[in-house]
């Protein structure tokens, strides 16, 4: 459903991303591990072209965009067609919670408000947050607004939702309960793309292991497959140093 | 025995002098709501960085910022007539216009709207650059478009950073407005002078103004702290 065919990323002489081929099919969750600075969430901004990539093409149900010629709707299209969530969730400040959610689908969408507010209330209540509709951003806790950029991103929605590290700025205590929701998405049947530093979450939850670094694919597969017995040895020893770490 | 003042003269002088409020007011409300769409505009062409239009703009800051607003009070008071006059002459356009039906208050709601527009330029400019970057993006991965996510997510924001700002150029416009005088126009000061050489009690006349103006100005700003706290609402946390 979604296939990344040679994505190149310059920024001025750096070479962020080397040339990047990667096909997701619809219903798939993918996560992709790597050390920092290794392009992962590039690579997921390169896909609404948050971050315009420098060649390549991105398609997503048979609609080709060549990163070079790309035109504004193209790009509108890819953005309306993906949902997204934020390390530092970006809710927007001047909104509620309701509003949050609404907001894409009054004006992206143009639906009318009391169908909008339907779906969103119905949304709101799938990530536990029916009774934070009239809150700001600032009023809740972290775990709560990631939350709310969860139902934010699923609200137009979109075929595919890419997750960018969703709980690296949490609080520890409240990693848990944002992975639960996001695993609840999954189980849906939404395709679902994560960079993530949770080794462990990704792997119970991925259909399919993609590790990155320096800008390039190294090495891809199952989940257990991955953790167990990486053919790379780069692969190995990252997962492994990171597993230690979790013990 | 010699008064210092006379305190009745002051008293008297009170009603004329505020029957003449409407005026500054509307000067400094009317060339506030102008130079908001100036400020905006100019911003934008900056952010944007829209070529020749970004010249235009910075000349134009940079020209207001560099000469006294009294000098552009004459500039317009004195210019506008003779450049419609002109255009009118030498190539027909704008023969609707009546250079000598324009009012001198309108004159003054020009001069005031041009230069704070060029101040409140920078402001709002420094606003907007000051959202978190992070709303834009959002706002874009939603799929919203450059107006969508202007209108909906950014101004507002940027507008709340904006206020303490705006507040205190609105407070200075209030007390600038007190040299239209010099065109023709009859503000409260205008009104004050008038009262002053009629009964030859400036130094009463001056202090009754003074009372105006001061008064006004702590209404104003009693009404911009709560207009911040509206406007920050969605700021205050859990704590």
């Amino acid at each position: 459903m979604i296939k990344l065919e040679n994505i190149h990323k310059y920024y001025d002489s750096q070479h962020v991303l080397k040339g990047i081929d990667l096909n997701i099919h619809e219903g798939e969750v993918v996560s992709i591990l790597g050390p920092s600075g290794s392009g992962k969430s590039t690579l997921l901004r390169c896909i609404n072209f948050l971050e315009q990539p420098t060649s390549g093409t991105v398609e997503l149900d048979s609609k080709k965009v060549n990163a070079e010629s790309a035109g504004k709707s193209e790009v509108l299209a890819l953005r309306t067609a993906t949902g997204m969530v934020f390390q530092q969730y970006n809710l927007f400040k001047n909104l509620t919670v309701l509003q949050n959610v609404m907001v894409g689908l009054t004006s992206v969408k143009q639906l009318k408000k009391e169908q909008a507010k339907e779906t969103s209330l119905e949304i709101l209540e799938k990530v536990g947050l029916s009774n934070r509709l009239d809150h700001y951003p600032a009023q809740l806790s972290g775990g709560q607004q990631q939350r709310v950029g969860i139902a934010r991103a699923m609200a137009l929605n979109p075929k595919v939702l890419l997750f960018d590290e969703p709980t690296s700025s949490l609080d520890p205590e409240l990693v848990d309960g944002v992975l639960a929701t996001i695993k609840s998405v999954a189980e849906e049947g939404k395709t679902m793309l994560i960079v993530t530093h949770e080794l462990q979450f990704a792997r119970e939850i991925s259909d399919r292991v993609v590790f990155m670094e320096d800008g390039l694919i190294v090495e891809e597969g199952m989940p257990d497959q991955m953790f167990n017995y990486a053919k790379m040895e780069r692969t190995n020893q990252f997962l492994k140093r990171s597993k230690r770490s979790e013990e | 025995m010699e008064n210092l003042l006379d305190i009745s003269f002051i008293i008297e002088s009170f009603p004329t002098i505020l029957s003449r409020l409407p005026i500054t007011i509307g000067i400094a409300v009317g060339s506030m709501v102008i130079s908001l769409f100036i400020g905006l505009a100019t911003a934008l062409i900056k952010i944007y960085k829209v070529p020749v239009l970004s010249v235009i703009t910075s000349i134009y800051v940079s020209f207001i910022r560099g000469t006294p607003l009294l000098v552009q009070i004459y500039l317009v008071f004195y210019g506008i007539p003779k450049v419609i006059y002109y255009l009118q002459i030498e190539y027909g356009v704008l023969l609707s216009a009546d250079v000598n039906s324009i009012s001198p208050e309108m004159y003054a709601l020009m001069a005031f709207s041009i230069n704070l527009g060029a101040y409140l330029s920078e402001t709002i400019r420094s606003a907007i650059e000051s959202v978190d970057r992070g709303q834009f993006e959002a706002a874009k991965a939603i799929g919203m478009s450059p107006v969508q996510m202007m209108t909906k997510i950014i101004f507002p924001q940027a507008l709340t950073v904006a206020i303490p700002n705006l507040g205190n150029m609105f407070i200075s416009t209030i007390k600038d407005t007190s040299l239209v005088f010099i065109i023709g126009v009859v503000d409260v000061m205008g009104q004050a002078k008038i009262l002053g050489s009629r009964g030859l009690a400036f130094f009463e006349v001056y202090i009754a103004v003074s009372i105006v103006y001061w008064i006004l100005c702590i209404v104003v700003e009693r009404l911009l702290v709560r207009l911040e706290k509206r406007a920050r609402r969605y700021e205050r946390g859990i704590a």
